[in-house]
């Protein structure tokens, strides 16, 4: 069946208003946030229900004709790049928030609805949603489970995985299913929310979310503390949780990042020290001061050049934003941003550090390192000229390495980005033959006819 | 166009397409679907840049078209890509010729063929430019093209607060519409030839005219009127007493006893506020004259966006349409806007509401000081 019949099945369902097949069109879908890769679809579709998604599903498993979900396309993974052609279903239609019970402490959502939209819908209620991924202005609700987004909190409070309490999914053959629900305890069945959570669009489709909600913490500050270089930093973090003190945030900006984000955001760091540490926690005013004072007294202790804590929440959001405009402050220094997603058992965090930095200069590659130290999660960040090719191909090699050395160290290729097809090379080094061999039979079990997202994770 | 470049590429290059523009620009609200966004539309261009698309496909033409040239996705980010920049480039190229929208052709004809002398005429008819001459080295006052002709009560307000702001007659247009509608050289030479015939300090009441002159003359020689006066340059704000209503709603003779203050809400001009950064200063001076009252989404662009509420009316209504809601419920008794396009547009759409719609520099004129 060539693209225009298709195109005229899929307007059957869905309407031709919500069909796009302009080469233009094609070419803004070719794509998502990963740099490197672009593959155009052959079709463009805009479900506005679960049975459209359903009657698109069954279609393309009758024809075996591609379908990769997508939401805002903010990954990192090249996870929603059409790389086999097919159909890019876009979920942006489905953007209801159906219910916030604060009784229940959840919330059901359409998967098109912004993060940033359902925590504020949830703040309205004197509730948060935890995860706060970097992109959580863009991001939608949909794409976040499937790539079980991360972001500050990872410590403290876990990540998105933590917080879906059931799905309801439009299986590649057509079927609607309602995994978990409204329960806190559920044992029935396999867990298939958690299955599904983090599936990368290559089991399912998501057509409605319901995620925990927590009370939201009275007060929150953060601090920071500098240190000669991120081992010592890493050294700190690691003393910190040793002293029974759980930090909602601990984030570490490398020399490269400091005086990139100086340059750019004018804070007032220090960019003579080596690494920066900003830490922070939340809950009642006075538990929160007590925990910042101790955490900055550890620091001192281990070695910290220099410890401020914030004196205001104003004070605060500065630092925070200090810690988010890392990635943008970095990618003024060229053309080329290669962000990556390394993963490594928290007392690791300043051997891999080390590593990294010595993977850098033997590559003569500039890699600034920022990420959470609570959790492992390093982004070394690649920052190179476009059409400099011999440096691309020294950044692939570099990563080659750096995804090595954090399974070494009993880490992971990916923490938060997912793996897509971005990391999928690296996967089996990762999970070994027999567990990727699994994940491949899970894969036919859910899409017999191999549809849904090829050539990602589990295909 | 091989050798023959369209966009600047290091402009293009900035572009990490992350998406974080994509909440804030009112076209991709519209639709939800990637070309019409900002990163959609540097899709695009890259792709006619690297002649995967060419300058002639449908889609390319249509986005250009499309796009309001808000640039609200500038201030969010976080790349620090220059969209305005690149949608001119764009339009310098994508609009030549029969590919130019009719209505474009047709009104920037209409501006030459009205010609500066006629604007000028019209000024002095409609009594923008008042006899007064002045005070010698004053800033000089912007009379624009536009507002010149269908709002001259403006420039007669700002000199009414300022006397000594000096407002020749013979004064050219910035180029502002010339710029954003496939004439950025065009623009440019019109903006510098004004900066000629107006040395010194330019002052201007046109957001937009605000910000292509400052790109062109640069800073230090331009300034939006009411950032000038916040600054201190007028009466000072401090001294100004807030305009109070009677039961009717009618304003007050401004030191007469009682009566409520007016409760005033504010469109931003997106030029303002996206390319020059101002926004908290008409605000500040709002708060003097009487209850300010933040419209929601007072950033987001009302659809006017210089030309294009004419040439895409119906895009324009679309755009524009939530922000009407919003301002229903909000019932204000004013609505200060500082840009003549908005002028235009809400004053239309708000033809017969309780909400009287008036550029900050008459509320300003007719507030009393102490």
């Amino acid at each position: 069946m060539d693209s225009t019949e298709l195109a005229g099945r899929l307007a059957g369902i869905v309407g031709e208003r919500h069909v796009r097949t302009a080469e233009g069109d094609l070419e803004a879908y070719a794509r998502d946030a990963t740099p490197l890769f672009r593959h155009r679809p052959d079709v463009v579709v805009f479900p506005g229900d679960t049975a459209e998604v359903a009657a698109v599903l069954t279609l393309a498993t009758e024809l075996s004709v591609p379908v990769v979900p997508r939401g805002a396309g903010s990954n990192l993974a090249a996870a929603t790049v059409p790389l086999h052609g097919g159909i890019v279903l876009v979920l942006t239609r489905l953007t209801e928030i159906l219910e916030i019970s604060g009784p229940e402490l959840l919330a059901r959502v359409q998967p098109g609805v912004s993060t940033k939209a359902l925590a504020e819908a949830a703040a309205g209620h004197g509730l948060l949603y935890v995860p706060d991924p970097g992109s959580q202005v863009v991001s939608t609700v949909g794409g976040n489970v499937a790539t079980c987004a991360g972001g500050l909190r990872g410590l403290k409070y876990g990540v998105t995985r933590n917080y879906v309490l059931g799905l309801e999914v439009v299986l590649p053959t057509g079927e609607v299913i309602r995994t978990g629900g409204r329960l806190w305890k559920d044992v029935a069945g396999y867990d298939l929310t958690r299955l599904l959570t983090g599936s990368e669009g290559t089991l399912g489709v998501i057509t409605e979310v319901t995620v925990a909600l927590v009370p939201k913490p009275a007060a929150a500050r953060t601090g920071v503390a500098y240190f000669a270089d991120l081992a010592a930093a890493g050294r700190a973090v690691a003393a910190v949780i040793e002293a029974g003190i759980t930090p909602a945030t601990c984030e570490f900006l490398d020399r490269t990042c400091v005086a990139a984000v100086e340059d750019y955001a004018h804070l007032g760091l220090d960019t003579e020290a080596g690494a920066l540490l900003l830490f922070g926690d939340d809950g009642d005013p006075e538990v929160v001061q007590a925990s910042l004072t101790r955490i900055g007294q550890v620091c001192t202790e281990h070695g910290a050049t220099g410890v401020t804590l914030a004196e205001s929440v104003a004070a605060s959001e500065e630092l925070l934003a200090a810690r988010r405009c890392s990635l943008p402050a970095l990618s003024r220094l060229g053309s080329l941003t290669i962000l990556e997603d390394a993963t490594v058992p928290r007392p690791k965090l300043a051997e891999m550090a080390d590593r990294i930095a010595a993977i850098a200069a033997n590559h003569r590659l500039t890699i600034g390192t920022f990420g959470h130290a609570g959790d492992g999660n390093l982004h070394p960040t690649c920052v190179l000229d476009v059409h400099d090719t011999d440096a691309i191909e020294r950044s692939h090699a570099a990563f080659g390495e750096i995804f090595a050395a954090a399974i070494e160290l009993g880490g992971t290729i990916t923490g938060e980005h997912g793996v897509g097809a971005a990391k999928l090379p690296y996967l089996e080094r990762r999970l070994g033959a027999d567990q990727l061999a699994l994940l491949r039979r899970i894969k036919t079990a859910f899409d017999p006819a191999g549809i849904l997202n090829p050539g990602k994770l589990g295909s | 166009m091989a050798g023959d470049k369209i966009f600047d590429d290091d402009l293009l290059s900035r572009c990490m397409s992350c998406g974080f523009c994509l909440p804030s620009c009112p076209t991709y609200q519209l639709t939800g679907e990637e070309a019409s966004s900002p990163r959609g539309r540097i899709t695009l261009m890259r792709a006619v840049q690297e002649d995967r698309l060419d300058v002639t496909d449908p889609t390319v033409l249509a986005q250009s078209e499309f796009c309001l040239g808000c640039r609200a996705c500038e201030p969010v980010c976080p790349a620090g890509v220059q969209y305005g920049q690149l949608l001119e480039q764009w339009r310098d190229t994508e609009w030549q010729g029969r590919r130019r929208p009719l209505l474009a052709r047709a009104l920037m004809a209409m501006m030459s063929w009205l010609g500066m002398a006629g604007i000028t005429l019209l000024g002095v008819v409609r009594g923008a430019a008042l006899t007064r001459r002045g005070t010698a080295d004053a800033p000089h006052l912007m009379l624009g093209c536009v507002e010149r002709v269908l709002y001259p009560r403006v420039s007669r307000s700002a000199r009414r607060l300022v006397p000594a702001l000096r407002a020749p007659a013979v004064q050219g247009c910035c180029g502002a519409l010339h710029a954003h509608n496939g004439e950025s050289g065009k623009g440019r030479r019109m903006a510098q030839r004004l900066g000629r015939q107006l040395p010194g300090t330019i002052v201007t009441t046109s957001g937009g005219c605000s910000a292509h002159l400052t790109h062109e003359l640069g800073a230090d020689r331009v300034v939006e009127f009411s950032a000038w006066i916040a600054a201190g340059n007028g009466p000072d704000p401090a001294s100004l007493r807030p305009i109070m209503l009677d039961e009717r709603g009618k304003p007050l003779p401004p030191h007469a006893s009682g009566g409520r203050p007016a409760r005033i809400g504010l469109q931003d001009s997106c030029h303002l506020r996206n390319a020059v950064g101002v926004w908290r200063q008409p605000r500040e001076l709002i708060a003097h004259l009487g209850e300010y009252v933040e419209v929601p989404n007072a950033a987001g662009c009302c659809g006017a966006a210089g030309s294009y509420s004419v040439l895409r009316p119906k895009d324009s209504r679309a755009v524009l349409a939530p922000k009407l809601d919003a301002l229903a419920e909000l019932d204000l008794d004013y609505l200060a806007v500082v840009n003549p396009g908005c002028y235009r547009q809400l004053a239309g759409a708000l033809k017969g509401s309780r909400t009287r719609v008036v550029h900050l520099a008459e509320l300003l004129a007719a507030a009393g000081t102490d």
